[in-house]
């Protein structure tokens, strides 16, 4: 594969696990970030830190955007002024608009865009898929997901509606997608949220999430999300269930390798996975491949990018309103 | 004491027979008018296989001097046996659902309060200790402030064994209506009795298509309660029939300072069984069946308030109710404010 250029924009701990993935690769990247913490982590992993991110997109393939949600749209679309393919990490943006104005506007210009719907790259989510699309579990008939790690309190914006799309957007999102991925198009979604759903979360601080979706095929699944007490392992469940039987999968239940006593061992913020190669690299060798013009299509487009966020904000208007939310069901 | 177990409809009747029978406090007597002559599960046949005594008709029963009833009809045809068991003076215990209809648990709940007898509705998983261990730490507010809670209750098709669970007039509905009320007992019990403010329910037919049933196979419900608590419920009948065990019922309980994680009915022991190629399953906690019918037949002896009364009866059916409004409207049901002194003991 050739060696990309890749500009990652941002210096969070979603960040962390692209440009690891990146380094791995052998991509050259460069990385700016206005909080200023883009130095500390280019030098943990050899890269670059730049001072702006004009410097960043300068000449790059590919725009990496690891920023807040609210965010997405106006650097995304500026990787795409650039010439640069995208890799936007989920939620694309808080708004069908928005999402639809960043694909669109990928297509319309031939560049690659691709949201970091990573869970589809997590091994018991990719096995569940094939499963699923061989009719191992028959027709299926009820799913659940359940997705619970601490509340992200080590950055503000994730607790602020506005900027995130609170619980109900920001992490369930994951499921919307890994439920549409293996059951099709959603027609109506019922929200509600509980807990503390406003900025600042304090240290401590408890958000739940639940939904319903109900999907074309006649499918039903309930995803649960929690942002839960400071010392909780993170920890994923599903179960689901089909005329020909059921498979289920807990996160915690099944690790390959189990520490305990030491330090560091639960209430991690950002899931490593199982201790096999990191889904984040995974993910981004299969991008990587894609933008260099040298693989297949991803497992994941920029309109499944499209098609989760019109759940999460269908979701979200739920939330709001009290009433179930109808979607036509066509693809976006 | 002498207890009466009316009707062999409902597959509870058989546990409830066995372990009575096994009590050296209690002479069982049975009836089962309304089964069918052939089928071994029902009526005289099940009462011999099990040496339970048993009488022909209802008259029989309610001839003689009766400490206590359960009944254990079809969910449609609890009515008419607690009625009659309230007019000669019996407590009586009844099988959930209390009633198909609000009309009919009302004037389940109108008799008994009526004849002053005693009124228990079957949920036995809240006679479960490490339930007891939950409540407590919800009430004691070592928990914090409850959040939210997702809830299980899975289990075979009980179609398979009794065809009337599938037929919507007898049931009232399939498994919305079959599971989804022990959720909202022990949602009863953690709330304090608060009655559900909104209920969204979405459900299909897909397991089981074959059995060819008017009702719904799979479920899940979302039950919203005063101070904005949510319960998010998965009701469906989804136990494939081959798996070890019969299904099962937990709660995650999401509390402001911990999780708890409730299992009513945990795998005692795990493993292979090679005689018939599949996973052992042992089951282990409490006979949780065997516990409420202490309580109950405690409560018909003392003559103390039973709980769970028919007013819990009452609040979980109306859950169900509104989740059967909700199937048919696509969106959240409200219930209306229970009326005044509907909770004030008779």
């Amino acid at each position: 594969m050739a060696q990309l250029d890749v500009a990652l924009i941002g210096a969070g701990g979603i960040a962390r696990a692209h440009l690891s993935a990146w380094s791995a690769l052998g991509a050259r990247v460069r990385i700016f970030a206005p909080d200023g913490q883009a130095p500390a982590l280019a030098r943990e992993f050899a890269a670059t830190a730049v001072s702006s991110r004009e410097e960043a997109m300068a000449g790059a393939d590919v725009v990496d955007v690891c920023t807040p949600t609210d965010t997405h749209p106006e650097i995304a679309l500026s990787g795409l002024a650039a010439g640069a393919h995208v890799l936007c990490e989920k939620p694309l943006a808080l708004t069908e608009a928005d999402a639809e104005l960043i694909a669109g506007t990928a297509e319309a210009a031939g560049l690659r865009l691709y949201p970091g719907h990573v869970v589809r790259f997590f091994p018991a989510y990719a096995r569940l898929r094939e499963l699923v699309s061989v009719g191992t579990l028959g027709r299926v008939a009820v799913a659940r997901f359940t997705r619970t790690g601490r509340y992200p309190t080590w950055s503000p914006w994730f607790a602020d509606p506005a900027r995130s799309g609170g619980i109900l957007v920001d992490q369930m999102i994951h499921d919307y997608d890994i439920a549409r991925w293996l059951f099709g198009e959603v027609v109506r979604v019922h929200a509600r949220r509980c807990g503390h759903l406003t900025a600042p979360a304090p240290e401590g601080a408890v958000a739940t999430g639940t939904a319903v979706l109900t999907h074309q095929t006649g499918v039903i699944t309930q995803v649960v999300g929690v942002w839960a007490p400071p010392a909780t392992p993170f920890r994923t469940t599903f179960h689901v269930s089909g005329t020909d039987g059921t498979a289920t999968h807990d996160s915690v239940a099944s690790t390959g390798l189990r520490i305990t006593g030491g330090h560091g061992g639960d209430a991690e913020g950002i899931p490593s996975g199982d201790f096999g190669e990191s889904p984040y690299t995974v993910q981004i060798r299969e991008f990587a491949a894609a933008f260099a013009g040298t693989g297949p299509e991803p497992r994941v487009s920029a309109r499944d990018g499209v098609a989760a966020v019109r759940i999460a904000a269908a979701a979200a208007e739920s939330a709001r309103t009290g009433r179930a939310v109808e979607l036509n069901g066509s693809a976006v | 004491m002498r207890v009466a177990v009316l009707s062999f409809a409902h597959v509870h009747a058989a546990t409830y027979l066995r372990l009575l029978r096994e009590r050296d406090d209690v002479e069982l007597v049975s009836a089962d008018p309304g089964a069918p002559p052939d089928d071994p599960d029902r009526g005289p046949l099940l009462a011999e296989r099990l040496g339970v005594p048993y009488v022909d008709t209802w008259d029989e029963v309610f001839d003689q001097p009766l400490d206590a009833a359960i009944v254990t009809s079809e969910n449609a045809r609890h009515r008419e046996l607690v009625e009659r068991a309230a007019a000669a003076g019996v407590p009586v215990l009844c099988e959930k659902p209390l009633a198909t209809t609000e009309a009919d648990a009302r004037a389940i709940l109108d008799a008994c309060a009526r004849a002053g007898v005693g009124l228990m509705t079957a949920y036995p998983v809240r006679f479960a200790s490490a339930f007891g261990a939950l409540r407590r730490a919800v009430h004691d507010g070592s928990l914090g402030r409850l959040i939210s809670v997702s809830g299980t209750n899975s289990g075979w098709n009980p179609a398979r064994s009794q065809p009337w669970f599938g037929n919507r007039e007898l049931a009232g509905g399939g498994a919305v209506m079959d599971h989804t009320v022990h959720i909202a007992d022990l949602m009863d019990v953690l709330l304090d009795g608060a009655q559900a403010t909104e209920v969204y329910a979405q459900a299909n037919s897909v397991l089981d298509a074959d059995l060819g049933l008017d009702v719904e196979t799979a479920g899940l419900v979302t039950i919203r309660y005063p101070g904005g608590t949510v319960a998010a419920v998965d009701c469906s009948w989804s136990q494939p029939k081959d798996h070890p065990t019969w299904g099962g019922l937990t709660l995650t309980c999401i509390g402001e300072r911990a999780i708890v994680e409730f299992d009513a009915f945990p795998r005692l022991l795990g493993g292979f069984d090679a005689s018939v190629g599949r996973a052992r399953w042992e089951p282990g906690g409490e006979d949780l069946d065997a516990l409420m019918l202490d309580a109950f037949l405690d409560t018909a002896r003392t003559g103390r308030r039973p709980s769970p009364d028919g007013e819990a009866g009452l609040r979980s059916l109306r859950i169900v109710l509104a989740a059967y409004e909700s199937l048919r409207t696509g969106q959240p049901v409200t219930l209306p404010t229970p009326r005044s002194g509907a909770e004030a003991t008779p």
